[in-house]
């Protein structure tokens, strides 16, 4: 096998990767802290990822443990408690957390997902109260947009708030909330008349119930509930952004570190499935040869790490853009994700294959990236929705570009 | 009365849009909103743009569909936020 051109993750590993030619493009302190990860991840996620996969949740310690180690607030600035970290370190942990467990990441991911919200849109106060209990990792954030009549026809959402004296009361059901299950927050978004609006509602307000959803097929353990809402009173101060702007301004923002977190994970499942594929071609002999030694393999593995490289350039390629806050970081990360997230679900059935039965054994974690992988083409908007989004976008700039 | 600077704004901003968003033409008081040019992901790479190219931070007291419903009312608008961050 040729050499290996990983720009990101920096290498592949030291025993798979010949070559880390394109290490250049990590700074120094972003090579540091990605193997500070992966050996996080190597010691605290990967031996234990199974159990968690198997018993559907993720014990508290090991929340508390991210938490410790400033991995709830990496993206957020350190005079809210954060560690101020740049969106390509805060990729790098997700890649790294997402060779060990999907499920884990997704805590990553909706933790982001509501604090960027709030970092973004939230009032002074608000920042002050909310930011530092998430980025210490104090406290846990969902985000509750999906219902069980709007999925990717946003637009749909039924869940609505009335006004009442100095508050508002909200009714209505999220559905497939990541999360949920450990959250001590939610940012919700519903309808006041026709306007669109976002709100924090904590757990332990009255008339919210919690509804676990257990059995799914991959994220097993991300803590996945419904929410139900009846007669909830949310205070005026508790509505993130103005009435009229929660789809359009406030949810994007949300979305969009969702799918820089989904991409890079999807990228570290990729990783993953590459890594067990070439451990397994090298060390499993059929007579007088390796697996890695049959063409048919090769070109399965060729596949994979090609994607790998590909899909690296483009979540590198993404974070940098948000970094440098440019209007193309949203096209970009919609391409990352789109990209990893069907690439990690070639690899992992090709992943399977290569290991044969063995591949469909609980105890081979590419099983679990099998199951996992799927979901990462449905969550942060499914791969139609990306390519119906990423299409128009090509077509309107070319439009205009011609003109 | 249009000064050298509203111009260069106004100029800036409807090339951004031309150049990401397939119409033939945008007037200056074109409403973005209510004619369907925008969605919500162009409504925040715009907004992006704005920050990024005039060096201003859009927040949550800005959430105004007047300050963004035409090229007049952004450039009215990064005006008012340079105005306020330079005085």
């Amino acid at each position: 096998m040729g050499d290996l051109l990983t720009v990101w993750p920096a290498e592949v590993s030291a025993s798979t990767s010949r070559s880390a030619s394109m290490r250049h493009v990590l700074t120094d302190p972003q090579k540091a802290r990605h193997e500070d990860f992966k050996a996080f991840v190597a010691l605290n996620v990967e031996p234990f990822a199974r159990q968690w996969d198997r018993e559907q949740r993720i014990p508290d310690p090991v929340i508390s443990l991210m938490a410790k180690s400033g991995y709830l607030g990496g993206g957020l600035p350190p005079h809210f408690g954060g560690q101020g970290w740049d969106i390509v370190t805060f990729g790098l942990l997700n890649e790294a957390l997402g060779r060990g467990s999907s499920a884990l990441t997704g805590v990553l991911t909706v933790q982001a997902m509501v604090s960027m919200v709030l970092l973004k849109w939230g009032t002074k106060e608000q920042k002050e109260k909310w930011l530092p209990p998430l980025a210490r990792g104090e406290m846990i954030g969902a985000f509750a947009l999906t219902e069980p009549g709007a999925g990717s026809d946003i637009q749909s959402l039924a869940t609505g708030l009335t006004p009442e004296g100095d508050h508002f009361v909200l009714n209505g059901s999220k559905q497939w909330i990541s999360c949920a299950q450990i959250a001590a927050v939610f940012l919700v978004f519903g309808k006041l008349g026709r306007s669109p609006v976002a709100c924090l509602v904590p757990r332990d307000s009255p008339g919210l119930r919690v509804e676990p959803i257990d059995d799914l097929m991959g994220f097993r353990a991300a803590g996945l509930a419904q929410l139900h809402f009846q007669d909830v009173e949310v205070p005026s101060a508790n509505l993130i952004g103005k009435p009229g702007f929660a789809l359009s301004h406030v949810a994007p923002v949300g979305l969009h570190y969702g799918r820089i977190s989904t991409a890079c994970s999807a990228l570290g499942l990729l990783r993953g499935c590459f890594e067990e594929s070439l451990a397994h071609a090298a060390m499993r002999r059929i007579g007088d040869k390796t697996v890695g030694d049959m063409g048919m393999i090769r070109s399965l593995i060729a596949r994979m790490g090609t994607d790998l490289e590909a899909g690296s350039l483009l979540c590198h390629s993404a974070c940098r853009a948000e970094d440098d806050h440019l209007p193309e970081a949203f096209e970009k990360t919609l391409m990352a994700k789109y990209f990893t997230s069907r690439a990690a679900v070639k690899a992992a059935s090709a992943a399977v294959q290569i290991r044969g039965a063995a591949g469909c054994h609980g105890s081979s974690p590419v099983s679990r990236y099998y199951r996992d992988a799927k979901i990462m083409e449905i969550i942060e908007g499914t791969t139609q929705v990306h390519e119906d989004i990423l299409g128009k976008i090509f077509v309107d700039q070319a439009g205009g570009l011609g003109r | 009365m249009n000064t050298d600077v509203e111009v260069v704004i106004k100029e800036t901003v409807r090339r951004f849009i031309l150049s990401s968003i397939a119409i033939a033409k945008l007037d200056d008081d074109d409403d973005l909103f209510e004619s369907g040019i925008v969605n919500s992901l162009f409504a925040v790479q715009l907004m992006t743009y704005i920050e990024k190219t005039f060096a201003i931070e859009v927040g949550m007291d800005d959430l105004d569909i007047e300050n963004f419903k035409s090229l007049n009312a952004t450039t009215a608008f990064v005006l008012k936020k340079n105005g306020r961050r330079n005085g």
